[in-house]
C-alpha cells in the first residue's frame, strides 16, 4: 500500500491509544510530554494530507506472464472522457 | 443454376401446359421439369417475398441449442406445430434459453429448409410472455444457482475498510459513472489512490469483460476496497452485471466490492453477491472513502480530549505535590489552561496546543540522553550531556556547573 496513505488509518488509531493514555492516571511526567507531542505529531501530519492532498488516479494494465501495472490517468477529473497523451 | 431453378421472374414458365395446345406431352413434347432443389427454392423466394416479418404466440418445445450457437425448436399450441430456428447472431443475445413449454412470442420471417423442404420460422427475437421476459427467467436461474452454493449469505458480506488507501474502480473509462465516483472521492477523501481497472460494461463480451477486470484489480493486491459498476440503462443494457462470470469474479474477489448498477431500482446479481450494494455509482463512492469533514471532527475531539487529558495530569499531580512552584507542573499547567479554549479547531490552533507553543514563553524542559526529564538539581552532574526542549527545537548542552537554590 502506499505509504501516506495507509499512514491516515494508523495515526489515527495512534492518536486515540495516545489520548486513552493521557486520559489514565499512571504516567510520568517524561511519558505525558512524549505522548503529547507525539499526539500533536499526528495530529499536524493529519490535519496536513486532509488540506493537501490531491486525487490520484491510475490506469491498471496487464502486462505479460500475469504481471499488473499502472499508469498515471491524467485530466480523470476534468469532465470529458480520459485523452490519450500526444 | 439461377435460370434453371427459376425460369420466369414472374413465377411463369413458358413449359406451362398451355390451354390451346392441351398438355404437351400429348403432343409429344415433355415439358421441362423443376428439379427439386429449385422448387424448393422457388417456394420459399415466394414465401418469403410474400410476407413482413410477424410475431407469432406459443409455447416452444424440444428447445435445443447447437454447439454452433444455432437453436432449433417448435412452436405449438393446442392444435398446431410450427418449426423454428434462431440464428446463432440472434440467439446469442438471449439472457437465456426458454424452458420447455414456456409460452413465448417470436418475431421472425417464414421461410423453406430447402434441403428438406420444410417450412420454418426463422427467430430473430424471442421474449417469455411471463413477467420480465426471459430476463427475469435468466436472474432467477442464477440466483438460485448462487443461492445453492450459499454465495448470497449475509454472513458471507464482508466489512469494508473504514480508511482504504487504495479503491479500486471496475468500469467504462469514458462513462459517467467514473466521473461521479471521482467526484465524490476528490471530494471526501482526496488522499485516496484510485485504480482504475477499465472494463467494457455493455454490448457484446461485456460481462466476461467485466469479470476480467475485476480478477486484474484482485491479482494487483493493491486495493483495499473495489467497486463495480455503471450508469443507469436499459436492462439489456445492464446484462453484464447479472452474468454468473461477473458474480464469481466478485465472490473470489479478495477484497470487499460495493456494486453500483444503474439507478436504485435496477437490482442485478452483482448486487447480491457484492459486500455492499449501493444504489448508484456516488453512493458508492460514498461509502467506500470516509469524509474529510468526519475526520476533522474526530481530530478536534481527539485534540481537545488531549489537552484535557493532560490537564488532568497537572492537577492530580499539583494535589499530590507540596511544592507548589515546581516549574515543570507550572509550566505544564500553565500551558494547558491558556491553551486548552484552543484546541477547539484545528488548522492554525494546533501549535496552540502544542506544549511546544507553551515553551515559546520561555519554559524549557531539560532532558538526559534517555529522554528522562530533569527535575532537581541532583539529576544533573557537571560534563553531564543534557538536550533542552524549547519551543522550536532542541538545544544540546552541557552542564557547566550547579548549585541548589529553592525558588
Amino acid at each position: 500500500m502506499t505509504a501516506g496513505t495507509t499512514t491516515l488509518e494508523q495515526r489515527l488509531g495512534r492518536i486515540e491509544a495516545i489520548v486513552a493514555r493521557l486520559e489514565s492516571d499512571r504516567l510520568e511526567l517524561e511519558e505525558a510530554m512524549a505522548l503529547f507531542e507525539e499526539g500533536v505529531a499526528h495530529l499536524r501530519e493529519v490535519d496536513q494530507l486532509l488540506r493537501e492532498a490531491e486525487l490520484r488516479i491510475e490506469r491498471l494494465i496487464a502486462g505479460p506472464a500475469g504481471s499488473v501495472t499502472s499508469e498515471p490517468l491524467p485530466d480523470a477529473t476534468s469532465g470529458g472522457p480520459p485523452r490519450e497523451p500526444a | 443454376m439461377s435460370g434453371e431453378r427459376h425460369p420466369d421472374a414472374g413465377g411463369r414458365s413458358p413449359d406451362r401446359p398451355s390451354a390451346r395446345g392441351g398438355p404437351g406431352w400429348l403432343r409429344g413434347a415433355r415439358p421441362k421439369a423443376y428439379t427439386v432443389a429449385a422448387v424448393n427454392i422457388l417456394a420459399r423466394e415466394v414465401l418469403e417475398g410474400s410476407l413482413p416479418p410477424i410475431w407469432v404466440q406459443g409455447e416452444v418445445t424440444g428447445w435445443k441449442r447447437h454447439v454452433s450457437g444455432h437453436c432449433y425448436f417448435t412452436l405449438r399450441d393446442r392444435s398446431a406445430r410450427l418449426r423454428a430456428v434462431m440464428w446463432r447472431s440472434d440467439a446469442q443475445r438471449l439472457p437465456a434459453d426458454p424452458d420447455e413449454g414456456m409460452e413465448v412470442r417470436a418475431l421472425g420471417r417464414l421461410t423453406i429448409y430447402e434441403k428438406s423442404g420444410e417450412y420454418q420460422i426463422q427467430v430473430n427475437e424471442l421474449d417469455s410472455m411471463r413477467e420480465g421476459g426471459l430476463w427475469r427467467v435468466a436472474f432467477e436461474k442464477l440466483r438460485a444457482k448462487l443461492e445453492a452454493e450459499d454465495l448470497l449469505a449475509q454472513e458471507r458480506k464482508r466489512p469494508l475498510p473504514r480508511y482504504p488507501a487504495v479503491v479500486g474502480v471496475v468500469t467504462s473509462p469514458v462513462g459517467a459513472a467514473l466521473q461521479d465516483i471521482l467526484r465524490v472521492i476528490e471530494t471526501r477523501a482526496p488522499w485516496t489512490r484510485v485504480l482504475l481497472s477499465p472494463a467494457k460494461v455493455q454490448g457484446d463480451g461485456a460481462g466476461s469483460d467485466v469479470a476480467r477486470a475485476i480478477r486484474l484489480l484482485a491479482r494487483s493486491g493493491v486495493a483495499d476496497v473495489i467497486i463495480v459498476g455503471r450508469g443507469g440503462g436499459s436492462v439489456e443494457d445492464l446484462w453484464a452485471f447479472n452474468e454468473e462470470t461477473v458474480a464469481r469474479a466478485i465472490v473470489n474477489s479478495p477484497v470487499p466490492v460495493i456494486s453500483a448498477v444503474g439507478h436504485e431500482v435496477d437490482f442485478t446479481i452483482a448486487d447480491l453477491v457484492a459486500d455492499w450494494r449501493a444504489p448508484t455509482p456516488s453512493a458508492a463512492a460514498e461509502h467506500a472513502v470516509p469524509d474529510r469533514r468526519a475526520i476533522e471532527r474526530d481530530l478536534r475531539s481527539l485534540a481537545t480530549r488531549m489537552a484535557s487529558g493532560l490537564d488532568r495530569w497537572v492537577q492530580s499531580r499539583r494535589q499530590r505535590s507540596s511544592r507548589s512552584r515546581e516549574t515543570l507542573t507550572e509550566a505544564v499547567t500553565w500551558m494547558v489552561q491558556s491553551r486548552r479554549d484552543a484546541a477547539a479547531t484545528l488548522g492554525d490552533r494546533l501549535d496552540a496546543l502544542s506544549p511546544l507553543g507553551a515553551l515559546r514563553r520561555g519554559f524549557a524542559v531539560p532532558r538526559d540522553e534517555a529522554k528522562r526529564v530533569l527535575r532537581s538539581v541532583h539529576d544533573f552532574r557537571p560534563g553531564m550531556r543534557v538536550d533542552l526542549r524549547i519551543a522550536d527545537g532542541v538545544v544540546d548542552c552541557r552542564v557547566e556547573d550547579l548549585r541548589e537554590e529553592p525558588l
